[in-house]
């Protein structure tokens, strides 16, 4: 079997969300001699991005998402002797997600919390309604890479463009990559207060992170 | 933006016959073309007519099932209703309570 | 060089397109609607048709006469007054007169009642309230009057609400703890709308509007047909729309069905058909807009969508054309040329019963 062969084998294995499926084909590209770098980021990442697809199309659903993402991790359990040293747990990035201050719309924000961790960034979601200092104070705590922040009203649209000032005040603003999405908001509206990018929905989300962060 | 999708393609209300196409589709379930030929029909004019506020200001008064303008005496509310209910023959859940109360 | 005809960005941005972009946008959208919901793409004559529209050198565009439509509410007259994060003016005015402005001034063929927390749970506590207005304004007005609400499940999670929020249990993997959540969260919103339901029909409602149905994934539409149905057997004569949310039913459970079906996924012309089971009169599909793409290319998907709807559909279909929806621009004044060329488009080529 070619490799990839093999990387079609374990991203498909991915899709049928079960972890004995996945586990079977790592062990089966660990017997090929595929690093395993590549297992991961050719086979089973590339089998959750498929995921992500499926999802936005509506072939497959949040459970199945989730199921995905823990075979996956099922996966990258079995190769954790045979990464470097460095790597052993090494996730994507670490993204602060939220809804802003005054805005109580959660069910798109989760969903796109849902499809990042699954797509192995480490998430911390905040929440609803979140005090704009709280997205300040998040990403310190956490060292974060990027901020995701979405609004569902246009009232509360320009939170976005006040938590972008504020990382500007405090000399943050270089450090972090932002991310806006929500009904109301738009490439132009993130371009005009130089977010680094708009997500039209969570399966972009993810394709953004990886762009930025990767 | 609703005026601009009335102006578009709205049939427009009391101002012709609107009010009482969309009463068949609700209350019959009623495709547009069926509602519209059933109620062009009970009023007496032709398809197109029904939104013509030529004709359909004429139909409206001498049927008494509410103009669009605040004419005195003319009929509001639950009177224009229940005309309406008579002219489409149908039930309207407002008449069945305005009657609950009457002795 | 190329014509080039005056159009829209799906965010409602001015840009100009030639012909030929043009019915290489509507053929793209109308391919990705084909492809998704596996429906037939629209012929020739019809993008042909699209693409004249589009061209037309005029701000405002309308049918000709005779191909008049009904036009249904989905909250309107509550804006008058007041806003809910979007779309009111702010004009100091009873809800009284919001009704009767948009039948009088405005010549509406239905219209409807509505509270500005424009959800079913938050009635519940002003139900006096609520039933009150209706009665009032039954009394003042003459076209169908309904009273219409967002299922909105999600304010039955934590915190707005007693079950925990499935998507915090997805994301640590409680699969089955989530659908138990969502399962729970849905016999509750049904028992609240029938509830609130009986009350306004005691009111003299000619019916009700549950709108943006499925806005919480497929829960909130099961929750809304088991309420149309359950509504439906205890008042015939009642008028009930169901206008979605989405396009797409969002898989969050994923193993709720409705008369033997999983209702996770289905696109419009498949969730006409349990609308119409479920009991009620209209059905709302919607399309949404992508605000990336062009005018064009968001009609071109739309119609698809919405054509397929309305012929699968057994009952009448209002496709919804607020913003950002059936080719209209995401943008809270949606330009005039963009709303009245999606209009007629939805009118003449996917056929719509009304909007």
């Amino acid at each position: 079997m070619t490799n990839e062969e093999m990387f079609k084998e374990l991203s498909d294995a991915v899709i049928t969300c079960k972890n004995d499926v996945v586990t079977a084909a790592v062990e089966k590209a660990r017997s090929e001699g595929i690093p395993a770098p590549e297992i991961i980021e050719k086979g089973l990442a590339a089998g959750m991005n498929e995921v992500g697809i499926r999802f936005e199309r509506g072939k497959l659903f949040l459970p199945h998402v989730m199921m995905a993402a823990g075979a996956m991790e099922a996966g990258v359990a079995l190769l954790k002797a045979d990464m470097p040293a460095d790597s052993a747990s090494k996730k994507l990035g670490v993204i602060v997600n939220g809804t802003v201050e005054g805005d109580v719309h959660d069910i798109g924000k989760s969903i796109v919390s849902t499809m990042l961790q699954s797509a192995g960034f480490i998430v911390h979601d905040i929440g609803r309604d979140v005090p704009l200092q709280k997205f300040i104070d998040k990403i310190k705590e956490t060292n974060a890479d990027m901020v995701g922040m979405s609004a569902l009203m246009t009232t509360t649209l320009p939170a976005q463009k006040d938590v972008i000032e504020m990382l500007k005040e405090l000399g943050m603003r270089d450090n972090i990559k932002v991310m806006v999405g929500g009904a109301p908001a738009t490439e132009a509206w993130a371009e005009k207060i130089s977010a680094d990018c708009y997500a039209e929905n969570a399966s972009e989300a993810v394709i953004k992170a990886k762009e930025l962060l990767l | 933006m609703p005026i601009a999708h009335v102006l578009a393609s709205g049939m427009k209300g009391l101002r012709t016959g609107g009010d009482l196409v969309a009463r068949m589709q609700f209350s019959k379930n009623m495709r547009l073309k069926e509602a519209k030929e059933y109620v062009a029909k009970k009023v007496g004019v032709d398809v197109i007519e029904l939104t013509d506020e030529h004709v359909m200001r004429e139909v409206r008064e001498e049927l008494n099932i509410g103009v669009l303008t605040s004419v005195t005496k003319s009929a509001k509310g639950i009177a224009a209703k229940m005309n309406i209910e008579k002219v489409l023959d149908i039930k309207i859940n407002s008449c069945e309570k305005f009657r609950d109360q009457l002795p | 060089m190329a014509n080039e005809y005056f159009t829209r960005m799906g965010d409602g941005q001015r840009i100009y397109m030639t012909k030929e972009n043009i019915m290489e946008d509507l053929e793209a959208g109308c391919a990705d609607a084909s492809e998704l919901g596996k429906i037939p793409e629209l012929s020739g004559d019809e993008l042909d048709k699209l693409a004249e529209i589009v061209m037309l050198p005029d701000v405002f565009v309308s049918v000709a006469p005779g191909m008049e439509v009904p036009l249904t509410q989905d909250g309107g007259t509550i804006r008058i007054d007041a806003d809910q994060g979007n779309s009111g003016t702010g004009i100091p005015a009873s809800r009284m007169i919001g009704c009767m402005m948009h039948e009088r001034a405005f010549c509406q063929d239905t219209i409807e009642l509505g509270h500005i927390d424009y959800s079913f749970k938050p009635v519940k506590p002003i139900i006096s309230h609520e039933c009150q207005a209706m009665e009032i304004l039954q009394q003042n007005t003459i076209v169908p009057l309904f009273y219409g609400a967002m299922p909105n499940m999600g304010l039955y999670y934590t915190p707005d609400g007693p079950y925990p929020n499935p998507a915090d249990l997805m994301r640590n993997f409680k699969i089955k703890e989530a659908q138990e959540s969502m399962e729970n969260s849905a016999e509750h919103l049904i028992r609240d709308m029938v509830w609130i339901m009986q009350k306004m029909m005691s009111s003299g409602t000619d019916g009700v509007n549950f709108d943006t149905t499925a806005a919480a994934g497929d829960g909130d539409f099961y929750a809304t047909l088991h309420a149309a149905e359950i509504l439906r057997k205890e008042f015939p004569e009642m008028y009930i729309e169901v206008g979605m949310a989405g396009e797409s039913i969002l898989g969050m459970h994923g193993e709720m069905e409705y008369d033997g079906k999983i209702i996770a996924g289905l696109w419009p012309h498949e969730q006409a058909p349990l609308v119409a089971k479920a009991g009620a009169n209209v059905f709302g599909p919607v399309c949404n807009t992508n605000t990336s793409k062009s005018f064009a290319w968001n009609l071109g998907r739309a119609v698809t969508f919405t054509k397929a709807a309305v012929i699968q559909s057994p009952i009448p279909c209002h496709v919804n054309m607020g913003m950002g929806v059936g080719g209209v621009p995401m943008l809270e004044t949606p330009p005039i040329d963009a709303v009245t060329r999606a209009n007629k488009a939805m009118v003449e080529v996917a056929g719509v019963d009304g909007i």
